[in-house]
């Protein structure tokens, strides 16, 4: 539990870019590093996050301390996340007008706001990466293709104009209907 | 302002959106147009260091609870932040029980797709914005490159962005 409490504080207080990076850099850990999860446990958690009202990262973080450690788990994961970031945000609320007009700072935090643009970028890549590819030719094939397109829907659909919400339901319909049974790619488990 | 309808009001706006910030309509109202609690400027400053700081966007609102009513208002924007997350455990245990069901599993893997794109469309505003010239251009594909091939943690990285800032600023500001 400690160590949970630990894994959540860490990486949930020192991700800057907002929840789908935090998300990705907890499953990077706790998939990849630690072997806590599988990939299609963490795939679950985030999607359910994602259609859970409220701040998709503190349901990822509920979502998954209750998977590992039941409801005591899933406390503990979203104050360890909240609890923190609350803080420094009202501090820096109470510091950012002066902070904005100092050379130095706007220096460090124009370069800083460059570096998490290249977590965006990577975050995509992360998110995307486990469903393109298969294990035969065909499945390379197709899988990539549906990567593509599912990926590419949605990037045209939201410069269209239209919200998550549906983007993401019909997402869900298209995935329900054109199958894909592959293992992800570079999963261990 | 009674901390109970603080919570409330905090909670209806954040149990009506499926973002972090996307709420900031429903407390604009609320707060600023309907009962002259704050003003846009602090609402902007409120989001402004609600991006700034790690974790969630959706934080901001405990800015705008400590606006309102000091500690013990963050103190109820922060449960008000929280208390929709743990819908996700029973929606967890009923799909979860579905979830090897190949169907099912087909359709969380295209949520994760279409949640790559939207974060995608997302990430093209913040680079016009972000990328103001080669420094900041370096940064951001040496961040993008350390994340995709290295394990490195991303404290590091942003430690490491700040230093370069401070040291470009300090040869600019050389004689």
């Amino acid at each position: 539990m400690g160590k949970l409490t630990e894994v959540f504080f860490r990486i949930g207080n020192t991700t800057f870019g907002g929840g789908y990076i935090t998300m990705v850099m907890l499953g990077r850990d706790l998939v990849g590093k630690r072997g806590w999860m599988k990939q299609d446990d963490y795939d679950l958690a985030f999607s359910l996050a994602r259609i859970t009202p409220g701040t998709n990262i503190i349901a990822f973080c509920a979502a998954v301390g209750s998977l590992l450690r039941g409801w005591r788990g899933a406390f503990l994961a979203v104050m360890a996340v909240t609890l923190p970031s609350a803080l420094m945000a009202v501090l820096l609320q109470q510091g950012f007008e002066s902070w904005r007009s100092h050379p130095y700072a706007l220096s460090a935090i124009g370069v800083t706001s460059a570096a998490v643009t290249g977590m965006m970028w990577s975050t995509v890549w992360m998110l995307a990466r486990p469903y393109i590819g298969g294990s035969s030719l065909r499945d390379k094939w197709v899988r990539t293709t549906r990567a593509v397109l599912l990926l590419g829907g949605s990037c045209g659909a939201a410069w269209l104009g239209v919200t998550p919400v549906p983007i993401i339901l019909v997402a869900m319909v298209v995935g329900f209907l054109w199958l894909d049974e592959d293992r992800p790619t570079g999963d261990k488990q | 302002m009674n901390l109970l309808v603080l919570y409330l009001l905090m909670l209806k706006a954040s149990i009506t959106s499926f973002t972090g910030l996307g709420s900031l309509p429903m407390i604009r109202q609320d707060f600023v147009v309907d009962r002259h609690l704050i003003t846009d400027r602090q609402l902007t400053t409120a989001v402004v260091a609600g991006r700034t700081s790690p974790g969630p966007y959706g934080i901001y609102l405990v800015c705008v609870a400590y606006l309102v009513a000091g500690v013990p208002g963050a103190i109820a924007g922060m449960l008000a932040v929280i208390t929709p997350a743990f819908l996700v455990i029973p929606l967890m245990r009923w799909i979860g029980a579905r979830a090897e069901t190949p169907r099912i599993r087909s359709s969380i893997r295209a949520l994760m797709l279409a949640s790559a794109g939207l974060l995608l469309y997302a990430s093209i505003p913040l680079s016009h914005e972000t990328i103001t010239g080669a420094l900041t251009l370096i940064a951001a594909i040496a961040c993008f490159l350390a994340l995709v091939f290295t394990r490195i943690e991303t404290m590091w990285l942003i430690f490491a962005a700040a230093v370069l800032g401070l040291l470009a600023q300090a040869v600019r500001a050389l004689p």
